[in-house]
């Protein structure tokens, strides 16, 4: 089963910005698995910061299997998911 | 929408950040007029028909964020305007509280039951059968409902059997439990202030950002600024609000960074009230007050005394959980000043009586809060961990979730009077809640604890909270468990109690 790792940056900006509603969107896709016939295994990584210093430019930022998304939304970060993990079967 | 990060929630977000960062680095405060700018950027519009008018709102929510009114429509005046008076270290406030944004509003048609294209035209058409008033009818084949006979009882939606009929409301008045959401010459959402109670849930379920309430962190972080001595005094459900990184410890750390001299847990409060009315509930009831209805919740408290005179002395006159703390730190650090930090609009107003005013300084939301932490730049990750100052029990930290409040009561009982039968109900919503009053003053909750709650899931879903419910109910549950002390008996400050009653 294929993993995927996705690291949500849980610093302030990005939690003002939305980073909790993407990873309760990530967590809703687990229950969702059969449904997207997804074999792989999802683990969220809430991270102090995924980039160096500030970025309120392009919070939220999530890093899924090391590829960088900013300005990540629910909607993106789900997709990125979805593919990857429908690629795995 | 509660829970559901949406554009709303962004600008929302965002006007709390720029105000906060205005005034902690004050200066010229005209540079106000450059903050709808700075959040809706570009030429295209992209939530509504114009980028003006979504630069018109932002401009009327960046003037409540300052406590601010909403300008008149058809009256020219610079967004800043009034902005010098309100950039002070005290608070400002002019009702009302909570505001519609009239240009803001879609002026959504009101309750209505509409058939949709699910309609098969079956031959059963229990639609039609159900229907009091012969509203519903078979027209070519499909169900018809004539607006003018129509009751809105919502018969026919209840038997269809393909889900065809639907119900039609205005987020803003299906979320309101007092009706106060009425509407002006043109359609738009206009609130009763006679009615409203302000517990912020049209504001929290308008998908069109149309209102917002008055905020104090322009004041509070002017205030802050000045490093005056002013002390923080946290809700109960505070756990979990600032994301996976802001454990309890570090939400201290973030407030002593932010300005404050000292973080005080109402929690502390709470357990003396859950004290006094466990005795209360005991001792106090009979045949002139006949059941004890909780008083914490302010939009609940004013809504049973507004809508319910005749019981209105029966709910609690025990200091709610804010007021006991605050004057705890009062009485502890004389020339401080105090900042009730939230999730509830309704403490806005409740700071405000007479009786309190002189306790409680400022009174802010979670959200308001977050804004201000991303303002100063203030990162949890870099605080090490530790344990929270251990001075309130579980019972007092349980507060925030739905049921807390009469399980602490009931606890109490049942260490101080052991034996002593204790019946509870409880509702949250306020709509539930006039149902369960309904019953109480029929005479049927005779003997109860009523512990009711405004906003569903208790305090957790306050309109100012950012967490979505499952997760603060479960964050703050977990964090009521690992008190030291479990029964609000055990309090530290119990002793206070002995003082105060």
């Amino acid at each position: 089963m294929k993993k995927i790792t996705v690291e949500v940056c849980a610093c302030t900006q990005c939690v003002l910005n939305g980073a909790m509603h993407i990873i309760e969107s990530i967590e809703s896709l687990k229950k969702l698995k059969v449904q997207l016939r997804m074999n792989a295994q999802i683990a969220i990584v809430p991270t102090p910061s995924l980039v160096e210093g500030k970025h309120s430019d392009i919070s939220p930022v999530v890093r899924i299997n090391g590829e960088i998304i900013e300005k990540a939304s629910s909607e993106t970060v789900m997709a990125k998911i979805i593919s990857q993990g429908q690629r795995a079967n | 929408m509660k829970g559901i990060y949406t554009p709303v929630t962004k600008i929302r977000r965002q006007v709390f950040q720029e105000i906060a960062r205005l005034a902690f680095e004050g200066g010229d405060y005209s540079r106000m007029e450059e903050l709808p700018y700075k959040i809706i950027p570009g030429e295209v519009a992209s939530y509504r028909d114009s980028v003006f008018k979504e630069r018109a709102i932002v401009g009327e929510r960046l003037r409540l964020a300052c406590g601010l009114d909403v300008r008149p429509a058809d009256k020219h005046a610079p967004v800043s305007e009034g902005i010098e008076a309100a950039a002070i270290d005290r608070l400002v406030y002019e009702p009302p509280l909570i505001n519609v944004i009239p240009f803001a509003c879609e002026a959504c048609p009101p309750k209505q039951y509409y058939v949709t294209d699910n309609c098969r035209g079956c031959l059963a058409h229990p639609c039609t059968s159900v229907c009091p008033v012969q509203a519903t009818s078979m027209v070519d084949g499909h169900s018809q409902i004539d607006k003018d006979k129509c009751l809105k009882c919502g018969r026919c939606a209840e038997v269809c059997p393909y889900s065809a009929i639907v119900k039609y409301e205005r987020p803003c008045a299906s979320s309101c439990g007092v009706d106060a959401i009425e509407s002006d010459y043109l359609g738009r959402a206009k609130i009763n202030h006679d009615k409203c109670v302000a517990c912020g849930q049209c504001l929290v379920h308008c998908p069109f950002a149309a209102i917002a309430d008055k905020s104090q962190i322009l004041q509070l972080c002017h205030a802050l600024r000045e490093k005056e001595n002013i002390i923080a005094e946290i809700a109960p459900s505070f756990v979990g609000q600032f994301g996976p990184l802001a454990t309890p410890e570090r939400v201290r750390k973030a407030l002593l960074d932010l300005g404050f001299a000292d973080v005080y847990e109402v929690a502390v409060g709470a357990d003396l009230g859950a004290v006094s009315e466990a005795h209360h509930y005991v001792n106090g009831l009979g045949e002139k007050q006949p059941f004890l209805a909780t008083s914490c919740c302010p939009s609940w408290s004013v809504m049973a005394k507004t809508l319910f005179p005749t019981i209105a002395h029966c709910v609690s006159t025990e200091l709610t959980p804010m007021v006991a703390t605050a004057r705890i730190i009062k009485k502890e650090h004389p020339d401080a000043r105090v900042v009730f930090i939230g999730p509830c609009t309704s403490k806005k107003l409740e700071a405000l009586r007479r009786t309190v005013r002189s306790d409680v300084d400022f009174v802010i939301t979670y959200e308001e809060l977050m804004g201000m932490f991303a303002a100063k730049e203030i990162e949890f990750g870099a605080y090490e961990d530790g344990q929270m100052r251990d001075e309130a029990t579980a019972s007092g930290r349980g507060y925030g979730v739905a049921g807390g409040v009469a399980s602490a009561i009931e606890a109490c009982v049942k260490e101080l009077y052991p034996g002593h039968e204790v019946k509870i109900d409880r509702a949250e919503g306020l709509a539930d809640c006039r149902k369960m009053l309904t019953l109480a003053k029929a005479g049927k909750r005779n003997g109860y604890i009523l512990e009711g709650m405004a906003c569903p899931g208790g305090c957790i879903g306050g309109a100012g909270t950012l967490e979505p419910l499952k997760k603060a109910a479960t964050a703050v549950t977990k964090f009521a468990r690992d008190s030291r002390q479990p029964l609000a008996t055990e309090s530290g400050y119990i002793g206070e109690l002995k003082k105060e009653h």
